[in-house]
């Protein structure tokens, strides 16, 4: 089972460069894909899913290329847009058994599988009402339902824990640990606690462009002894920000605790601090966007 | 504050409307108008003559192009500004501002008004090339040339635009009956005055030049009668009054007045149905999308179900799958497509369903075939205008076109769900002609049940929405099957030779509407590079 994406890229009408030559290979495991908004995200997870055809590069899926050949992917895909809808005058049950039928599934098999995942998302006691009356935390569980449907090797969820409260958001992500065995698992997000729970690897994306992809020990390596604790008064936090990148900040009775990620110690460093996964990624898009040319940096 | 609301709103709304695609295809649409009446083929006759073509003869005909036609086809165009601020999300933003129902009801009027304008302007452009092309009078008169579309034209589209407002703040005729609704309004409103024989009762301002230009008319051709018909040439022989070089409408301020009471009664339309408006408040609406208008108000009903959270799970226990064979696959496809079609009307709409599907058992079989069948194919309208469109219409596109085998199962699947709906709505009178052997019947009421879902899925496939063929439909099942024209009663009805014939047409009409459909939908699954 392989995926893999060989320089991918994809302009919008108007000259908007959405993706610019993405290289990417995957195995079963979750991949974490993290960047932020506008990175090129939800492009990418289009053209995973074959919503959208990339403007040059190739796709493929187990050797096959998924533009020449899409339902080779779609047989086994299941995906969990961003934004989707609902046919509000059906009921869950409906809606699932109607999507079963799209995708070809065997009715009887997936009967039971429908009211397997309806008991998992917990939906049971609602899946005979009309749809248009479920809030935005049932609609996207059921929109997780629908794409655990086919038993996908391929399972691409975008942004998929917005509208899910607290408890919902950590019942998801050990949902898809317990999914992610033998699968390939891309959860987009920009999250960064969603993807350090359940990630085995880790794509940065900015600007269209694979920034980063390892493990997150290796993400972690890459800032490992460069995290500080550093005190200043309130007045100097501003020149703090213009001379280092601040992760966090907390407001205390001596001034200003500064969680600064930097490769020299810092004027006022209380002490080193263990890094965490969001000083990495935070880190390696500061420095991505160092590395590109100013008009990319403006746009 | 709220003149700068007002303004701000119809700007907003406007520039929103000229940046889209379709914008294009609504000038495309004037330029065509536009071509046709200059090249001749809409004209006004009086008997078999038409007056030479004057700045005024042109500029009337243009306006009453305006009124006649983009009055139907502007409505359609123009009625989706308050829908789309109710699907975009924007509409909750305006509610939580201090802007008045009313002061939006305004803004949104002007907007519509704005894009109908906008028509009206080519096509005075197109007059004014018309006379030069036509060269029939070398004097220009301006203002003879232009006041039809100033005191004819503008004002009817400002009745357009305030009732296509009314229909998207009315709650029972936002969706697709609204679009049926239309038509036969329309049709009402260009025979107001002739059934009121009250002159001034006339938006269109068709009883206004139809009493100039006969007074004129009488005096030059022999013979007239008088009355006016405005039409599209189809091959007939028109001769040209040369005598009849008429200056247009003598606009008296009497006249003016008149025109200009349409306008502010439009404003006025608009400001008083800003009352019922819902404001955007989901909790309120209770007309829809579904035939028969029920819509589900957001959270209602199902709140009270505790815990929101994830089962502790058992994922990896989940029953495995198994894909089905093709022809199992589509049949399933078939069934989930036809409760997806018929699910959520309210019980009144099934009520007619059978009530008239047991009168085309129990009439006559003329009647069966003709008008009972005519109105059982019209009432799944809006079942049918789902059709190729409901993956858009309620965002389900992506979760849809990422599935395997939408072109070869899903698509003519939904085609068969909408051949069964036709075909059990008109059972009776299918039945009926079976029985009395009628088999040349039989085709025709076969080839109806095929054509009108397969017109469906091709309009709706191709345009993303079902207003297209909420509109087409309905204007085609007025003059086909309830009018008889001949070649256009797609039901049949008539029997015979002649309904077999056009049996076979409309038979060839739907496999290539099929295919049409097919080809579009193939299209959009391959993503755009």
């Amino acid at each position: 089972m392989q995926l893999s994406l060989e320089r991918v890229s994809k302009v919008y009408r108007g000259g908007v460069q959405a993706l610019s030559e993405f290289q990417l290979e995957l195995r079963p495991g979750v991949l974490g894909l993290l960047g932020p908004n506008g990175a090129g995200k939800s492009t990418l997870m289009r053209i995973l899913a074959t919503i959208t055809r990339p403007t040059n590069g190739r796709v493929l899926w187990n050797g096959t290329d998924t533009a020449s050949d899409p339902d080779s992917l779609r047989k086994v895909l299941g995906y969990l847009p961003q934004d989707f809808g609902v046919y509000p005058h059906l009921s869950a049950q409906e809606f699932l058994e109607y999507l079963a039928a799209v995708k070809g599934l065997e009715i009887r098999s997936v009967k039971q599988r429908i009211a397997e995942l309806l008991e998992l998302v917990n939906l049971t006691e609602v899946a005979k009402r009309p749809l248009g009356g479920y809030s935005g935390g049932m609609k996207q569980r059921v929109g997780i339902a629908q794409a655990l449907l086919n038993d996908p090797q391929l399972l691409i969820v975008d942004e998929p824990t917005a509208g899910l409260d607290p408890e919902e958001r950590v019942r998801f992500r050990n949902l898809l640990s317990e999914l992610s065995g033998e699968r390939i698992v891309i959860l987009s997000t920009h999250i960064v606690s969603d993807v350090e729970a359940v990630a085995t690897s880790i794509a940065l994306i900015a600007h269209g462009q694979l920034v980063a992809h390892e493990a997150p020990e290796g993400l972690l390596a890459s800032v490992d002894g460069k995290v500080w604790e550093v005190l200043v008064p309130s007045a100097q936090l501003p020149a703090l920000r213009l001379a280092h990148l601040v992760s966090n900040t907390a407001h205390r009775s001596d001034g200003v605790h500064a969680r600064v990620v930097s490769d020299v110690e810092p004027v006022g460093t209380l002490k080193a601090l263990e890094p965490s996964l969001e000083d990495a990624y935070l880190a390696a898009l500061a420095f991505h966007r160092i590395d590109l040319p100013a008009a990319t940096t403006r746009a | 504050m709220t003149w700068q609301a007002i303004w701000g709103l119809a700007r907003a709304d406007f520039l929103e409307r000229t940046r889209r695609y379709s914008f294009l295809v609504t000038l495309l649409f004037a330029v065509f108008l536009g071509f046709e009446t200059a090249t001749g083929k809409i004209l006004i006759q009086l008997g078999e003559h038409r007056g030479v073509y004057t700045s005024g003869w042109i500029g009337t005909l243009m306006a009453m192009v305006i009124g006649c036609f983009v009055s139907l086809i502007g409505f359609y165009i123009v009625k989706n500004s308050v829908e789309r601020d109710r699907a975009t999300g924007v509409g909750a933003i305006l509610a939580a501002t201090p802007l008045s129902k009313p002061a939006y009801a305004i803004g949104k009027w002007l907007s519509n008004f704005a894009v109908l304008a906008a028509i009206v302007g080519i096509l005075a452009i197109a007059a004014l090339l018309m006379q030069f092309i036509a060269a029939e009078d070398p004097d220009v008169n301006l203002w003879a040339l232009l006041s039809p579309f100033l005191l004819l034209a503008l004002p009817a589209m400002a009745v357009t635009a305030a009732l296509a407002l009314c229909f998207e703040m009315l709650p029972g005729l936002r969706g697709g009956v609204g679009n049926v609704m239309w038509f036969f309004l329309w049709t009402t409103l260009l025979s107001l005055p002739v059934i009121n024989k009250t002159p001034w009762l006339d938006p269109i301002g068709l009883a206004t030049v139809m009493r100039s230009l006969s007074v004129e008319a009488s005096k030059y051709i022999p013979g007239y009668r008088g009355g006016m018909s405005f039409q599209i040439q189809v091959g007939q022989h028109i001769q040209v009054a040369d005598g009849l070089r008429w200056a247009g409408i003598d606009w008296g301020w009497q006249r003016v007045l008149l025109r200009l009471f349409w306008v502010a009664a439009s404003a006025a339309l608009a400001i008083a149905v800003s009352c019922v408006f819902d404001r955007f408040d989901n909790q309120k609406a209770s007309a829809g999308d579904a035939f028969g208008g029920r819509q589900l108000p957001h959270g209602q009903g199902v709140k009270s179900v505790a815990p929101l959270m994830f089962r502790k799970s058992a994922a990896a226990h989940l029953t495995p799958v198994r894909t089905d064979n093709f022809f199992s696959a589509f049949i399933h496809t078939v069934k989930a497509e036809l409760i997806l079609a018929v699910k959520g009307g309210r019980w009144w709409w099934y009520a007619v369903a059978v009530g008239l599907l047991i009168a085309e058992f129990a009439s006559a079989l003329s009647v069966s075939r003709g008008p009972l069948l005519a109105v059982a194919w019209i009432w799944p309208t809006l079942i049918w205008s789902g059709l190729g469109t409901r993956e858009g219409t309620h965002g389900t596109q992506q979760v849809i076109f990422a599935c395997p085998g939408i072109v070869a199962r899903q698509l003519p699947a939904a085609w068969v769900a909408g051949v069964f709906i036709a075909l059990a709505s008109g059972a009776g009178a299918g039945v009926r002609l079976a029985v009395a052997g009628d088999w040349s019947g039989g085709i025709a009421w076969l080839a109806g049940a095929v054509f009108v879902p397969s017109l469906a899925l091709t309009l709706g496939v191709w345009s993303g929405t079902g207003k297209f063929f909420e509109a087409l439909y309905t204007a085609l099942w007025y003059v086909g099957p309830m009018n008889h024209t001949p070649g256009l009663d797609y039901t049949g009805s008539a029997g015979g030779l002649a309904a077999l014939r056009a049996a076979i047409v409309y038979l060839a009409l739907s496999a290539a509407l099929l295919a049409l459909a097919l080809l579009r939908r193939r299209v959009q699954l391959r993503g755009s590079r």
